[in-house]
């Protein structure tokens, strides 16, 4: 970030996560906890849904927050469906555009 | 040619948004009840909706994020959660009253009814959104829905008397049995057909789906600015005609048979046969779009990955939206439920979710963060403002008038 000045309501709180590597949409940021151990309070973490990403895999934040999230798995919800329904579906593979 | 070719996005918006079942059936409607007394209603729906679609294809050419992802960021998330009811069960409403259209399309040809098209409508409309791509699917329905402009020819084929259509377009006021409630009533469903919020969905979430960039500025003002002007004419052209043919004889519009009537009176078999195909392009089109706009507007206030530029396994629950909503449709229309109804109902619903969906497009077109220089412009501002006004009053008076004038009657 290059001195840029963030709030955190208007440019964290329910923006768009996005896979910093591929693209993917990972869900929306929900909650943003923060560090008010030091003087000044810093962003610790953003939450989505019941994951907890760290300030540390933020990548780049624009109209979207892109984050590369190693640890993670953002994308259970859709991984459920697209094993259990969704891909089992003839050409569920195949490139559409 | 290819520079043709790209405005069909705006083509297929317009003719699937501005000609679909619903203002095919308000049109006609209206035409023949109030004669082209409301057509200046048409030409405010272009205006607003020509304004707020080049916002939301200019914030989508300028960020790359489609509205209902950002009217969840700017609403938060309670008030965005509302928006999204509102506009999802809009959007679903309008999609049974498309397949419905699809199916009544195929009666009229074929004699068979409806009821045994629908299934295989909704069947179709799944299979081309899992197989074909959005690029093909903009050129064929947008093209093909062009075939509507035979409203146009047939209304010059009746030979109207051109003065008293005039004259009717130059005096806004209701005559003989209509009353200034009905009048208004009629008014706000033209304006939310003209304004359905699917149409912004399905127009920004289409420009992520082509890749917009700053450099398609120029191809995202020539979608707006020829697509919904078109829909709009051919709007009007369908309202001309049913004045002309029925508005005299006293007869009121019930059926999708008394919509196509005018071109088969003016042009025969012929004309029949072009206008079946037009409106089935149309309503097939705006079938495609409302069931993909269900999968976006959900997909979008939650986060999750959509849309056709990737594998249907990579936009899962994506594709489970679509599917789910096609099946609701299906059940829906097997009660037998008038399809045009449907259609009149959710028009004047539309108008009621409209604010919602304005509102954040209004608010991002002006941030600096988002557009970098593209802001809106003072007139535009104004002009914006001024339609947001209206929309407001239109979704106030909605459900009054609807219960007042029991739905137009």
């Amino acid at each position: 970030m290059t001195g840029k000045i963030l709030h955190a309501q208007l440019h964290l709180m329910d923006r768009q996560l996005i896979d910093y590597r591929s693209g993917a949409l990972l869900g929306k940021v929900d909650d943003v906890e923060l560090d008010l151990s030091s003087e000044i309070p810093t962003v610790a973490a953003l939450i989505s849904g019941h994951q907890r990403i760290p300030a540390a895999d933020i990548a780049e934040i624009d109209s979207a927050v892109k984050i590369t999230p190693y640890q993670l798995n953002l994308t259970k919800g859709d991984d459920w469906v697209e094993q259990h329904l969704i891909g089992k579906i003839p050409g569920a593979g195949d490139e559409t555009e | 040619m290819k520079k043709l070719l790209a405005v069909t996005l705006g083509i297929l918006t317009a003719i699937g948004g501005f000609v679909d079942i619903g203002d095919l059936v308000t049109n006609a409607l209206v035409g023949a009840r109030f004669g082209m007394r409301l057509a200046w209603v048409v030409v405010v729906g272009v205006i607003g909706i020509c304004l707020y679609a080049e916002m939301s294809g200019r914030v989508v050419a300028m960020s790359g994020r489609p509205v209902f992802d950002l009217i969840r960021e700017r609403l938060g998330r309670r008030t965005g959660l509302f928006a999204l009811t509102a506009s999802f069960l809009v959007t679903l409403l309008t999609l049974i009253a498309e397949i419905g259209g699809v199916a009544l399309a195929f009666e009229l040809a074929s004699g068979v009814n409806y009821l045994l098209w629908m299934p295989l409508a909704a069947i179709a409309v799944w299979l081309v959104i899992w197989r074909v791509k959005f690029s093909h699917l903009e050129k064929v329905f947008g093209l093909l829905g062009l075939l509507l402009i035979v409203f146009a020819v047939a209304l010059w084929k009746l030979g109207p008397n051109w003065g008293q259509l005039a004259h009717q377009v130059t005096h806004p006021v209701p005559t003989g049995h209509e009353t200034w409630l009905t009048y208004a009533y009629y008014a706000i469903a033209l304006f939310g057909a003209a304004m359905t919020p699917y149409e912004v969905f399905f127009f920004s979430s289409g420009g992520v789906e082509e890749k917009w960039g700053r450099k398609d500025l120029g191809v995202e003002r020539a979608n707006v600015y020829l697509g919904f002007p078109l829909g709009g004419l051919l709007s009007l052209a369908i309202a001309g005609c049913t004045a002309v043919l029925f508005l005299p004889a006293g007869i009121k519009v019930e059926t999708l048979g008394q919509v196509t009537l005018p071109t088969a009176v003016a042009l025969g078999k012929l004309g029949l046969a072009i206008v079946l195909v037009g409106v089935f392009a149309a309503t097939f089109g705006a079938a495609l779009e409302t069931a993909l706009s269900c999968g976006y507007t959900i997909a979008q206030y939650f986060g999750w990955q959509w849309g056709k530029f990737v594998r249907p396994r990579q936009a899962s629950r994506f594709h489970l939206i679509i599917i789910i909503c096609l099946v609701l449709s299906i059940l829906v229309l097997l009660t037998a439920v008038d399809p045009v109804k449907v259609t009149e109902y959710s028009v004047v619903f539309a108008a009621m979710a409209l604010p919602l969906t304005y509102l954040p497009i209004l608010i991002i077109a002006n941030d600096p963060d988002y557009m970098g220089e593209a802001t809106n412009g003072r007139v535009l501002n104004f002009l914006a403002l001024i339609y947001l006004g209206l929309l407001l009053l239109a979704s106030i008076a909605a459900i009054p008038l609807m219960i007042i004038t029991k739905a137009g009657q």
